[in-house]
């Protein structure tokens, strides 16, 4: 008897230490990302039936288990998911949004002072301060669209940087995930327990990849996570992964893309549509729905003015009683052939009417038999079965060579407008201000270029460079608002999420003091009754004595 | 429910991260006086506050068009007002040379008077505005507009009016040329100042009819010019009203401006206090808490 209630009492103590060695890890734990509490799951042993009945054997440790839930788990994968792409999308906006928010460095107020000092010159037509004022704000002027261009390119670079590193995180990711998929598996067939703290080491690395991109995760009989990402792009298959990569734009070499190899080696580009949430998501919208957008219509407010400044101005003369010059340079459109294309065609692209450009870029392909034409802010096409042919003021021509079936160009009429604009006249006698030769007196000309500022020559007679410039702040502005709730709604879904899901697997300290308390109860109780049972032992031997 | 420790701290951070963005953008706000600190705090009105500011600084260099237009305009008519007097200087001396008992000396004094008056006259011509420009001269500012000649002027400027913009929708003409002002009306005043200076220079009473030709030539002159000042003075006028109505307008666009743009400190001051209770009450709340523990017990 006595050796039995030793072996009690052995099996509580062993229970109770396991307790207290999981209560110990819970608590070391508390604060480790990912951590789901673990619990102790303890049964009585066997009995043994003494014909008079049965005999409880003391406590059995079944499984040591982590409490998790697989649901709670995959939706706050997903919202997390969606806040890192709309964190990111409202980081980036933001930068835009601030450089358009200064009343005093705007575009507006070098736009307005620009036209003032034209005023001035129509004022004082002969008057060398006047002219040499008109020419510094023009100077200034151009030197602003410089500068807000600049600004949004550098952007640009931060983005393509964030691409490489978002891209190298995931490859980073899916190897630990793959390496977890081998030490899991090998775990789990050794001992046919779960191995927890490398399950929840995976989960949080799905949740980590999953801020970087969508990832869909799906489970396999024999616990392994198979990772896809995309358009259904496998990243971890089991203990192999399949490692995306970076390209340069066929189309637009300032531009990085996310591509992966397919199984026969060649190079898939990831389209936008495959690229969703997290960073990588959040990023590529960004560039592709605010960026390039607000690049353009800079660039469209630049080239506007530049060349209907230019087309009054040349009807002038100056003050040398010389017909004016070109005032601007004005830059032209950007044509990016792709990498890939094999045909030796070279397509021109010039503007002929600055009224009717969009903000918007366009891709040209050929088919073997005809060229289509695609505006790419809302997908319309056009087929043409030859070129030159103008599409939203701008002539596009096939300079030299012969396309090839499949050849794609890029065509950004706007794009460079604003890094590229320039100041062709810098003596202040070049300003044509007369309409008449030889007349120093004569202000008709500044008068004609005064009046542009309030002429709708944008967006076919709808929009002045001022309130075309207005758009892109209230677009810009718009867009980052929505954002901004968009993000302190995602960031609540998340908190909310992560809290039901804490509130089954994340640790308690307070519970965990009390099964402190409990499991040290349990050891003493334990050690008790063996210690009793020790002493009826003796009790026993010096019976005999 | 079941809350874990993490949760507690995490909820406690965010919540106080939450208060104090709102915190510091009231602050923000306070700071700088204005309302739209971005234009995504108030899309419509950032860009509405951009149009608004452009037509501000179109009223405001109107303005300064106006101030031009009058300078110009001061300069013309005090010099056609002087005009208007030689003339009548003119025709007093033309009318006490019709008197026939006068004698060759004493017209010759008076030839000589007449003739200091062209000179005058071609020195009114010939006048210059601030900035050195000749007023009269049309679109050749840079050239006197008239030079002697022996039968009276020369015109050497042109027919061009300068306009100014000194309204949205108002091009004021602010020069009339040399050639409306003293060759207009189909007579030459140079030539009528001159043929009189001749006349009375020849030896003998002239004959009336001539000086009654002359004279009806000086009259023709006169009505000329203060024709021409008639349109300068309502120009000016309408100058003063379009001044008042441009200053109208810009006090409308302040308002339009400060609407959109600026702060009402009342209720931003009345937030950040509201604020600051708030964020004390949740630190104080959360630092209370967040020491409980069973631990603090064992």
């Amino acid at each position: 008897m006595a050796s039995s209630i030793l072996g009690i009492g052995q099996s509580a103590l062993t229970a109770a230490q396991v307790g207290l060695n999981t209560t110990g890890h819970n608590i070391a734990n508390a604060a480790t990302p990912g951590y789901t509490r673990q619990v102790v799951v303890q049964g009585a042993a066997m009995a043994q039936d003494f014909g008079f009945g049965f005999l409880g054997q003391g406590a059995e440790i079944s499984t040591v288990k982590r409490i998790y839930n697989e649901f709670l788990s995959t939706q706050v994968r997903s919202a997390q998911t969606t806040k890192s792409g709309v964190d990111v999308y409202y980081a980036q906006i933001r930068q835009i949004d601030n450089m358009l928010a200064d009343p005093k460095s705007g575009l507006s107020p070098a736009l307005q002072n620009f036209f003032s000092g034209i005023q001035e010159v129509a004022s004082n037509p002969s008057l060398i301060p006047a002219r040499q004022a008109a020419m510094s704000s023009a100077e200034s002027l151009v030197a602003r669209f410089q500068g807000m261009a600049n600004r949004l390119s550098e952007i640009s670079d931060g983005v393509n940087s964030q691409i490489v590193s978002s891209v190298n995180e995931i490859n980073t990711y899916a190897v630990q995930i793959a390496q977890l998929n081998d030490a899991i598996g090998r775990a789990q067939r050794a001992t046919g327990q779960p191995p927890n703290d490398l399950l929840d080491q995976r989960d949080q690395l799905i949740l980590d990849l999953g801020k970087e991109i969508k990832a869909t995760v799906v489970k396999q009989g024999d616990g392994d996570y198979n990772v896809f990402i995309g358009n259904g792009q496998p990243l971890v298959v089991g203990t192999k992964t399949f490692t995306v990569f970076n390209v340069s734009s066929a189309t637009n070499p300032e531009k990085i893309e996310v591509a992966y190899k397919n199984s026969n080696g060649s190079t898939v580009v990831v389209g936008e549509a495959g690229l969703v949430g997290g960073k990588l998501g959040g990023l590529v919208e960004f560039r592709s729905k605010t960026l390039e957008p607000a690049q353009n219509a800079l660039g469209r407010v630049a080239i506007g003015l530049g060349s209907t400044f230019n087309t009054q101005h040349q009807l002038g003369y100056d003050l040398n009683g010389v017909a004016g010059k070109a005032f601007f340079n004005v830059p032209a459109p950007y044509v990016g052939p792709s990498a890939n294309n094999a045909g030796t065609a070279v397509l021109g692209a010039t503007i002929s009417n600055v009224n009717a450009l969009t903000t918007s870029d366009y891709q040209v392909s050929y088919d073997g038999a005809n060229f289509t034409v695609t505006r790419l802010s809302d997908n319309t096409s056009s087929v043409y079965a030859s070129f030159p042919q103008t599409v939203d003021g701008v002539d596009i021509s096939l300079a030299s060579g012969a396309a090839a079936a499949g050849d794609i160009f890029l065509i950004r009429p706007t794009a460079k407008g604003a890094s590229g604009l320039s100041l062709l006249v810098s003596d202040p006698a070049e300003f044509a201000a007369a309409a008449q030769t030889g007349a120093v007196g004569d202000n008709r000309n500044a008068l004609l270029l005064g009046g542009l500022q309030t002429s709708k020559t944008l967006g076919n007679g709808t929009a002045t460079y001022q309130s075309a410039f207005s758009q892109v702040v209230s677009q810009v502005g718009n867009k980052t608002r929505e954002l901004e709730l968009t993000s302190s709604a995602s960031a609540n879904l998340l908190s909310e999420l992560t809290t039901s899901m804490q509130s089954a697997s994340g640790v308690n300290l307070d519970e965990e003091a009390t099964n402190l308390l409990r499991y040290q109860q349990a050891y003493q109780a334990a050690a008790k009754s063996m210690q009793i049972a020790g002493e009826l032992f003796d009790m026993l031997l010096s019976i005999g004595r | 429910m079941r809350i874990s420790t993490q949760s507690m701290f995490e909820s406690g951070a965010l919540r106080l991260g939450e208060l104090q963005t709102s915190l510091v953008k009231t602050q923000q706000q306070i700071g700088t006086g204005r309302r739209i600190l971005s234009p995504s705090d108030d899309p419509v009105a950032a860009a509405r506050a951009l149009d608004v500011n452009q037509s501000q600084s179109l009223n405001t260099q109107y303005g300064r068009n106006r101030q031009y237009a009058t300078n110009t305009l001061t300069t013309v008519e005090g010099t056609l007002s002087s005009v208007t007097g030689l003339l009548q200087d003119v025709r007093d001396i033309v009318v006490s040379a019709s008197n026939g008992s006068l004698t060759n000396t004493e017209r010759a004094f008076q030839a000589t008077a007449l003739n200091s008056r062209l000179d005058e006259l071609l020195g009114l011509a010939n006048s210059r505005d601030a900035m050195g420009n000749y007023v009269f001269s049309g679109f050749q500012t840079g050239t006197p507009a008239f030079v002697k000649t022996a039968t009276g002027a020369t015109y050497q400027g042109d027919a061009g009016q300068q306009l100014l913009q000194v309204e949205a929708t108002r091009q004021m003409a602010v020069n009339n040329s040399g050639l409306s002002v003293f060759q207009g009306g189909g007579q030459d005043v140079f030539k009528t100042l001159t043929d009189l200076v001749t006349l009375l220079q020849t030896p003998g009473a002239p004959a009336p009819a001539t000086l009654t030709t002359l004279m009806g030539d000086v009259d023709l002159a006169l009505d000329n010019v203060l024709t021409v000042r008639a349109s300068v003075g309502s120009r000016l006028q309408e100058l003063d009203s379009l001044n008042s109505f441009g200053e109208d307008r810009g006090l409308q666009y302040s308002q339009i401006l400060s609407e959109l743009q600026d702060l009402d400190y009342t209720q931003a001051l009345t937030r950040l206090s509201q604020q600051q209770f708030t964020l004390e009450a949740a630190q104080r709340s959360f630092a209370s808490i967040s020491k409980l523990s069973l631990f603090n017990f064992i």
